[in-house]
């Protein structure tokens, strides 16, 4: 499946296909006391250059404008209508245009009703436009250019989403050891980062919504670093900052457009618009800014101080080590040595790992997925419902005749899963949706050593398989762009893992990080004691718990079907 | 009614009512005496019969299944080993059925595959009995892996066609995938191993929605039947490669239905048997053709085809929407048809 780096309708529906038109109602007050003539014929819609409706009485020159209907995401993402395609249609209200319109229009910081732009990118995305560029310079590097470029536009601060995935990844284990330590909640708990996968999950499979981390995405704790944190630092209320950020993944705007993401008070969401890698890299064409070239050097002051770490990495997958993070949490914890297995159910299938974690005497005590691409979520929807014995689907089930089903076997392969770390995309986030495609001048470099490697070698004779090209060609590239990522380091994982996974309690010197960290919770929850700094896996007061679970986690609803298909063809 | 010009015909040796709406689909069970009908009344009906090759069977109904699908069961399919049948419902699902073991004789429902977004409008096994596809009116084509205790995992979903997909069918002794769409192309897909299924060829040539499809039971040929009131024959020019190699035109009407049988009594004249094959569809006819292959054909010589049976109306004024031949040894000659008018009809053909 090929990806297009910028927008595009058709590029839109990821993986999941449009299902049925848009369903949602116009309604239309119509105020109008006129009264007919006797015998006056009816009236009739036009349509003028402008592509206004007017509604207009037979025989007059002119009409009565009619208002249009307006659909609003919020809209599309309450109804199961379709799945994200027609979603799409209405994306071009978070566009780059739409961040060159916000920035023209900005008024001077002077005026009271200046915006601070900010501007947040993924390292995804970093790595996409990495590699891009030959050879792939470092991602701090990428960061400064785009930091640069970005100034030129008018942000102010430019931050990568690598401090808010760190807390996002603390918050994960927090929520993960109430639902296993406290049973807190159910099990197997399952990855929440992916929007695509949140917003299959709404509209097809609520009985998966239980097992779903409420934890914030990492987007949208850096929503609330920027709009919460920093505003309080800055002295500015939450709406009088613009936070952009730089996505690999279209699904991000449906995220940031979620209600759960609104502050009512303000009336600002903490992400006011996103854009995605294409997006930034066609910007940043459009204003003739070329990012392969260094940036001329400006003086480090000019450079507003970070308050945030740069480019934090977390050792695991490149689509933010939810599962590697807590394999290392578990084995620090843990007062007894583990060893970590890994099992591949499909040999030469990167998209679904397993991975156990067991004590000396071989007793497992946490098992993990890695489930990547819809392919892989299918099945692991099927089993989490399976184990779980929960009905899966809002089809027939149950209402079949014969009624009860097997019990599942209980066999090795079949053992419950503690944890999956589930994305909609094959290969992750470094091959979203909204990813740049490979140069032209990459695949016609590789293309026919990936033929010569990969086809014969498989068996499958090449005359005929025309597509095989671009296929290939989209797993070298996604590869690519994973080397872009780990900037040379190595992505292998081990136990434990250095740099320092988020550690629970311990003495000694405080770790910079953990210090940070600490400091931002205490300043959002305000625990009742008073301290400047909190310990991530502490427990603290009931209303700075809650003040935590608004910071940090988040909800899903249902969407529930009102589609019935009618005047369909079959 | 019948034309006499024919060297074989069709004499109907069964009508199998009991549907309470229109009759879509037939199948008979590959090993054991039972034939399956489906209907938009939601069940699933089995026939037994008495085997016989020379006197024409009797089909009794041996059990009729309510299903639980919530909308019309459009079509049936029946594993290799015959122990397992397949729904595929506009409810959106796919229902796996066995006969319960302790005795009753239960026909049970398995498992349940869900994961299409819409109507399911086709299922079928591959010839190995390890893997089932399915496809629906969400565009998508489905594979999926049969695991022990009617266990199932998703190995592919194939998002090739830009429309409605009409039918799957598997080859009949390799692992090829075709299916038939809406958007008037057939697709056919290959396994690969470290990776997924994927699409390798896209065959064009209809001008309007692909109903229908049948392999030859040699593997070397794919039959379509389309709504533009033909059935294309596609042959094998390459390991990966197939052409459209004739055109066959007598049907006024849609073509709902292809079916692809082994010959009885095969007699080779100065060729290779291809088989029969049989067309029906919304002009109520049912026409029977034989495909031969000439002894000095070449790669890309078309087959030579010759209509040797026709039923005129064989449902009365109803649309004919599947016809399947009776794989079993012995019994090639037997053809099943399912009509808008509920009714599933056995017919035998004979040389006049």
């Amino acid at each position: 499946m090929a990806f297009s780096g910028a927008l595009t309708l058709t590029d839109l529906n990821d993986f999941i296909t449009p299902a049925q038109a848009c369903i949602k109602p116009v309604e239309q007050t119509n105020p109008s006391t006129k009264v007919n003539e006797p015998g006056a014929a009816a009236t009739e819609i036009q349509i003028d250059a402008s592509g206004s409706y007017y509604e207009v009485s037979n025989g007059r020159a002119s009409g009565q404008k009619l208002q249009t209907a307006e659909i609003s995401l919020n809209d599309c993402l309450a109804c199961s209508g379709c799945i994200t395609s027609a979603e799409s249609v209405l994306i071009t209200l978070q566009s780059h245009t739409e961040v060159l319109s916000f920035l023209s229009s900005n008024p001077p910081p002077s005026s009271s009703s200046h915006r601070i732009p900010v501007l947040s990118i993924s390292p995804q995305s970093l790595a996409s436009l990495a590699a891009c560029l030959s050879p792939p310079p470092p991602l701090a590097e990428v960061l400064s250019r785009v930091h640069q470029f970005a100034r030129t536009l008018g942000f102010e601060h430019v931050f990568d989403t690598t401090f808010a995935r760190e807390l996002a990844l603390r918050e994960h284990i927090s929520e993960f050891e109430e639902r296993k330590r406290r049973g807190e909640g159910a099990l197997p708990m399952l990855a929440s980062a992916c929007p695509g996968w949140i917003c299959y999950a709404e509209k097809t499979h609520g009985e998966m919504l239980p097992f779903i981390a409420r934890t914030k995405s990492p987007q949208q704790v850096m929503g609330t670093l920027v709009k919460e944190w920093l505003s309080d630092k800055w002295q500015k209320r939450p709406d009088q900052i613009y936070h952009v950020t730089v996505m690999p993944c279209y699904d991000k705007k449906l995220e940031a457009s979620r209600s759960d993401f609104y502050n009512d008070m303000y009336a600002t969401r903490d992400v006011d618009c996103v854009i995605t890698t294409g997006e930034l890299d066609r910007l940043m064409r459009e204003k003739g800014w070329d990012l392969a070239a260094p940036p001329p050097p400006s003086p480090s002051s000019s450079l507003t101080p970070n308050p945030f770490p740069t480019l934090l990495t977390h050792p695991g997958t490149s689509s933010g080590s939810y599962l590697h993070s807590l394999l290392s949490h578990i084995s620090e914890s843990s007062p007894v040595p583990l060893t970590l297995t890994t099992h591949l159910p499909r040999a030469a299938q990167v998209d679904l790992e397993e991975y156990t974690l067991s004590t000396p005497d071989g007793t497992p005590v946490f098992r993990g997925a890695k489930c990547y691409g819809f392919r892989n979520l299918q099945n692991i929807v099927r089993k989490v419902g399976r184990a779980a014995g929960v009905q899966v689907g809002r089809g027939a089930a149950g209402r079949l005749a014969g009624g009860a089903r097997r019990p599942v076997r209980a066999g090795k392969a079949d053992a419950a899963y503690d944890y999956v770390e589930v994305m909609a995309c094959p290969g992750g986030c470094v091959n979203g949706g909204g990813q740049l495609k490979p140069a032209q001048a990459w695949l016609d470099a590789r293309d026919p050593e990936g033929f010569a490697r990969d086809w014969p070698a498989s068996g499958v004779a090449v005359a005929g398989l025309g597509d095989a090209s671009a296929r290939w060609g989209d797993k070298a590239w996604t590869r690519e762009v994973e080397k872009a990522y780990w900037d040379g380091r190595e992505p292998a994982f081990g136990l434990p893992t250095p740099p320092a996974s988020p550690k629970m309690g311990g003495g000694g010197a405080e770790d910079p990080l953990d210090a940070l960290a600490g400091r931002v919770l205490a300043d959002l929850c305000r625990p009742r004691n008073g301290t400047k700094s909190v310990r991530w896996y502490e427990q603290m007061d009931e209303e700075a718990e809650e003040r935590r679970r608004q910071c940090f986690r988040t909800e899903y609803r249902e969407v529930e079907s009102e589609v019935v298909g009618l005047g369909v063809k079959w | 009614m019948m034309d006499l010009d024919f060297p074989y015909k069709l004499t109907c040796i069964a009508e199998l009512s009991g549907h309470e709406d229109r009759a879509w689909n037939v199948a008979w069970n590959p090993t054991k005496p039972l034939l399956a009908t489906c209907s938009a009344d939601k069940s699933v009906r089995l026939y037994s019969y008495a085997f016989s090759t020379s006197d024409p069977p009797a089909f009794t109904l041996h059990t009729s299944i309510p299903t639980g699908h919530s909308k019309t069961v459009r079509a049936v399919a029946w594993a290799p080993s015959g122990t397992t049948l397949a729904t595929a419902s506009f409810d959106a699902n796919i229902g796996i059925w066995e006969r319960e073991e302790d005795g009753s004789g239960e026909w049970e429902c398995m498992s349940l595959l869900e994961g299409h977004e819409t109507e399911c409008k086709s299922v079928a096994w591959s010839a190995s009995g390890a893997l089932l596809a399915s496809c629906s009116r969400d565009k998508t084509v489905w594979v999926w892996e049969v695991h022990p205790d009617a266990d199932f995992e998703c190995m592919g979903v194939l998002m090739e066609h830009s429309q409605d997909v009409k039918c799957v069918a598997w080859h009949p002794n390799e692992e090829i995938l075709a299916s038939a769409s809406y958007d008037d192309t057939i697709k056919l897909y290959l396994d690969d191993p470290s990776e997924d299924w994927f699409c390798f060829a896209t065959l064009t040539g209809h001008t309007s929605t692909v109903w229908a499809l049948a392999w030859a039971p040699g593997g070397g040929y794919l039959a379509s039947a389309s709504d533009d009131c033909t059935v294309r024959i596609w042959k094998r020019i390459a390991e990966h490669q197939w052409e459209c190699v004739c055109v066959l035109e007598e049907h006024g009407r849609t073509v709902y239905s292809v079916s692809w049988g082994a010959a009885q009594n095969a007699k080779s004249t100065d060729g290779e048997n291809l088989g029969w094959l049989a067309s029906a569809g919304g002009d109520g006819r049912i026409n029977v053709w034989e495909l031969e292959e000439a002894p000095d054909a070449t790669v890309k010589t078309p087959p030579k085809y010759k209509v040797i049976a026709r039923i005129e109306n064989g449902h009365g004024e109803s649309d004919i929407n599947h016809l399947a031949w009776c794989p079993r040894e012995g019994l090639e000659g037997l053809l099943a048809s399912a009509g808008d008018d509920g009714l599933a009809r056995v017919w035998k053909i004979e040389a006049v």
